[in-house]
């Protein structure tokens, strides 16, 4: 190619006229351009996703630990995937995180949801709460988990107390964190207060771009504040409900930081998520093949509601 | 609203306004109950961070008490916010701002070319290559984590800052932004400066880059947030101090058995205030450009 092109491209200049050659010239730098300022985007997707992720397949399907041996490293095939399917931790794992979904996405949707409309009518310092309520959002879950850690103290945390108070003192204080029927939810509770306000933004959005005659004439046919919700409203925010649907999912699915820092998969594994366990799996009990099997399978997961996503958005025709 | 208007409104009038009165207190009171819920706990992590004594925290968190500090000090942050020393958050913090400022001021830079030439290049192929940067953006970080710390260890990048930079700053959803955001300015740009005789880095470099303020802002907040706030990429790829973020520092003093909470709580407000003053200062452009076009894209 380096040898032939230029010889190319010189043979048919000659027979344009002189114009035409300049031009020729022109276009040749504009593509030796373009391509350098594609260049450095290129290298750094591919080195550092796309041969990591083709990687993860070879992976996958290797008995790779995580320190060199001497032994060569020997292809398993299909091996690693048998051996996590028949792993109940790995069930476990996945069970987790679908309760972890099935929980965030009411709490944390609806309630972005709710504040999103409530925000969209003329209250004062709107703005201002708008603002305040991205705050938890821009947090690092890290930060996060060091504030929520201290609300979920038991017995005496300010969660229990405040529960106690507005009980009466007739609901028990909760063992947030420490008690297998409570610690999963626990997540859900920061998880949601922490992520909110970035999926309020999205619906705030959607909500402004609905155009303001549709409501109108819906009033001029009579219909009250319930009709226009449900018949203008709702179907105008189609796409925004897919994507901030499609996008808690897959995020709930990658689940990790909160129950690194704050449980370590425990009590009795009630909430051991799927990327913590290829991550225990990689690192602490150093088996690569074994963890990449797991992200492999994550991977997967991820497509197949990433892909749903988009037949959903045909079907809606957007 | 007082008596005398509302005798002098038709009822009918009246009752429709004092409907609508009731409904905004009803707002305003669901906001309000909202707002307590979202602030209270960052409140009280202010609070418990100007308090020096840890177990008069940990008594503090069963009362009100949590939200008020009688006589606040500075000495936790003046402790955390050196630069040596045990419980040094100092160094973590400028190894993050470190991180941060290298990651975002690579990733607009190479993102925003990319995102150019796909919107406005000659290049053939356009179309294929835009497909496939969609398709990448499927590809969770966490699922390439595991061949991606075995290639840095080969390589020998280990505990150092670049691996913790170059490996996030090209990313195929804000080279999408980017694309989405040239494409929708007018032709006319181009083919004026074209005419011209501009280069193409040139038209790039002096109109539309000028042009794109808000789409510079929406990816350096998501940028910047996404990469103060990394966690397991970092836990895998240092092992020494030497360029650890400080999102880890905390987490592993956080795992420790006797939590000294003054402290963790004063790095935890430190850690916050950066991300504060980027998201602060862009703000202003970042939900219309953001939002917009990602829940079409």
């Amino acid at each position: 190619m380096t040898l032939q092109q230029p010889a190319l491209t010189a043979t048919a200049a000659l027979a344009r006229p002189a114009q035409r050659k300049d031009k020729g010239r022109r276009d040749r730098g504009r593509l030796f351009q373009e391509i350098g300022m594609l260049a450095p985007a290129v290298v750094l997707l591919a080195i550092f996703l796309i041969v990591p992720f083709l990687l993860s397949f070879w992976t996958a399907m290797t008995n790779q630990p995580l320190v060199p041996r001497p032994t060569p490293v020997r292809f398993i095939g299909l091996t690693n995937f048998l051996r996590i399917l028949k792993d109940d931790l790995f069930w476990t794992s996945l069970w987790n995180v679908s309760r972890f979904t099935f929980w965030i996405l009411p709490v944390q949707c609806g309630l972005a949801f709710a504040t999103a409309l409530l925000l969209h009518q003329k209250l004062p310092f709107r703005n201002f709460f708008r603002g305040l309520f991205f705050l938890p959002a821009i947090t690092s879950m890290v930060v996060v988990c060091v504030i929520w850690g201290t609300l979920f103290q038991y017995p005496t945390g300010p969660l229990n107390q405040v529960i106690g108070f507005l009980s009466g003192g007739s609901i028990q204080p909760i063992d947030w964190l420490g008690d297998p029927n409570w610690a999963m939810f626990s997540i859900v509770l920061l998880s949601a207060w922490q992520a909110y306000g970035f999926q309020m933004i999205v619906y705030l959005a959607g909500l402004q771009g609905i155009p303001d005659e549709l409501y109108d004439a819906a009033r001029i046919d009579g219909a009250n504040a319930f009709q226009r919700f449900w018949h203008v409203t709702m179907p105008g925010l189609r796409p925004t409900h897919v994507f901030v649907l499609v996008i808690t999912t897959i995020q709930a699915f990658k689940l990790y930081t909160q129950v690194a820092v704050l449980t370590q998969g425990g009590p009795k594994s009630s909430t051991e998520t799927v990327v913590h366990y290829m991550v225990r799996t990689g690192f602490e009990e150093q088996k690569l093949g074994l963890a990449s099997a797991v992200s492999v399978i994550l991977f997967l997961i991820v497509l197949v509601i990433a892909l749903l996503q988009r037949q959903l958005l045909r079907r809606f025709d957007v | 609203m007082s008596d005398l208007v509302l005798s002098t409104t038709p009822l009918e009038v009246e009752r429709e306004r004092s409907a609508v009165g009731t409904l905004r207190l009803v707002q305003t009171a669901c906001i309000l109950v909202i707002a307590l819920v979202i602030i209270s706990p960052l409140f009280m992590l202010l609070v418990a961070s100007l308090k020096d004594d840890r177990f008069q925290i940990l008594a503090d968190m069963g009362s009100f008490r949590a939200f008020w500090v009688s006589n606040p000090t500075l000495s936790n942050f003046a402790e955390v916010g050196n630069l040596s020393g045990e419980l040094a958050y100092g160094r973590y913090l400028l190894n993050s701002l470190i991180i941060l400022a290298c990651t975002v001021g690579a990733g607009l830079i190479v993102n925003s070319m990319a995102g150019f030439v796909l919107a406005w290049g000659s290049l053939r192929g356009r179309a294929l290559m835009l497909s496939v940067v969609i398709a990448l953006y499927v590809i969770p970080q966490e699922s390439i984590i595991m061949p991606l710390v075995i290639m840095v260890s080969r390589a020998g990048m280990t505990d150092t800052f670049t691996v913790q930079i170059v490996p996030w700053v090209a990313s195929p959803l804000y080279i999408f932004l980017f694309y989405q955001f040239f494409a929708q300015l007018p032709k006319e740009l181009f083919e004026a400066a074209e005419m011209d005789g501009a280069s193409v880095f040139r038209i790039y470099r002096s109109i539309f880059l000028p042009l794109s303020l808000p789409a510079l802002a929406t990816v350096s907040i998501l940028m910047g947030i996404e990469a103060w706030n990394q966690y397991l990429w970092p836990i895998l790829v240092t092992q020494t101090d030497y360029a650890r973020p400080i999102a880890v520092a905390i987490a592993t003093f956080f795992g420790q058995d006797s939590i000294y909470w003054d402290r963790a709580m004063a790095a935890s407000v430190l850690m916050m205030i950066p991300i504060l003053a980027l998201y602060l200062a862009f703000q202003r452009w970042f939900v219309s450009s953001f939002v917009g076009s990602a829940v079409k894209g």
